[in-house]
């Protein structure tokens, strides 16, 4: 570009030396606005509401009773025996059971005054034991 | 390497690292992060999470979810408001008609007694959301054996 005559030396063109600035700026305020969504849990699907009492066949049920301290009585369907069990110890067993009956229902009674914590831990040793069909239900007194 | 008798004249070209390309790098960030950002709609009700070891990421739009957060005792806030028990089916039922694919995400206080927790999923099946998440938070396997 050869310039003829000398005239101003003031470029006329816009600054765009602060672009990098006003970028690491607005950068810097997302980087503490952003929340990555945390969405994690039990997931369950509860039975509709108006459902007939589906006849099950008493072998095919596992039920855990759930204390208000927290332990938990095992009662299979079949044999009414209880076994009072913590519930660490229900992976195990119910994975055992499973490996027997594919079909088996878990049903998982907790007391009215049992904590939530408790019906948790007995839902997530449940889940992990690798069961499909889980029930929920209140303990009646 | 002796041409010019050793003297040579100093390379014109710059010593420095070219930064031209930092202005690029800022705005692409920018871009992800602008893209990335979704602002909190509801405030956080303070509770103490209850934690699983098979706790799962839930993969659903975040529309789709809807949070229940239920305090130490027992109160229910759906949208930032205070409902209480009888009225949670009221609540849900409009959104559920709204949006099939909703999944309601009970975020429960470890303490609440499991009787509030019950009349909750009650009131969930009458309003035909049964799409049900117990939201923990994710526990190691040695904190479970202690438990």
């Amino acid at each position: 570009m050869a310039i003829l005559q000398r005239k101003e030396r003031v470029s006329d063109e816009i600054p765009t030396a602060s672009m990098a600035d006003i970028a690491f700026l607005l950068l810097i305020f997302f980087l503490t606005t952003t929340v990555f969504n945390e969405e994690k849990g039990l997931p369950i699907v509860l039975p509709e509401a108006e459902q007939e009492e589906v006849d099950v066949s008493a072998k095919n049920l596992i039920f855990f009773l759930v204390q208000p301290d927290g332990s938990v009585v095992v009662r299979r369907g079949e044999s009414e025996q209880e076994q009072v069990v913590a519930s660490s110890q229900i992976e195990d067993l119910l994975r055992a059971e499973l490996a027997a009956n594919e079909n088996l229902i878990a049903a998982i009674k907790t007391n009215p005054q049992a904590a939530y914590r408790h019906m948790i831990a007995v839902l997530d040793e449940v889940k992990l034991a690798g069961a499909e069909r889980i029930s929920l239900q209140m303990l009646e007194e | 390497m002796a041409k010019r008798g050793g003297f040579n004249r100093k390379s014109s070209a710059s010593e420095e690292i070219p930064s031209s390309s930092m202005a690029d790098i800022a705005f692409l960030l920018l871009i992800f992060f602008m893209v990335s950002t979704v602002f909190r709609k509801e405030r956080e009700v303070p509770i103490d999470w209850a934690q699983a070891e098979a706790t799962e990421k839930i993969d659903e739009k975040r529309k789709n979810i809807l949070h229940l957060w239920v305090d130490e005792e027992g109160q229910v806030f759906i949208n930032d408001q205070l409902v209480p028990h009888e009225s949670i089916a009221g609540v849900v039922r409009p959104i559920y008609a709204d949006n099939r694919q909703l999944v309601v995400a009970i975020r429960g206080d470890r303490d609440v007694p499991y009787s509030q927790i019950n009349s909750i999923t009650e009131q969930l099946k009458q309003a035909g959301a049964v799409r049900v998440t117990f939201a923990t938070r994710i526990e190691q396997r040695v904190q479970r054996a202690r438990r």
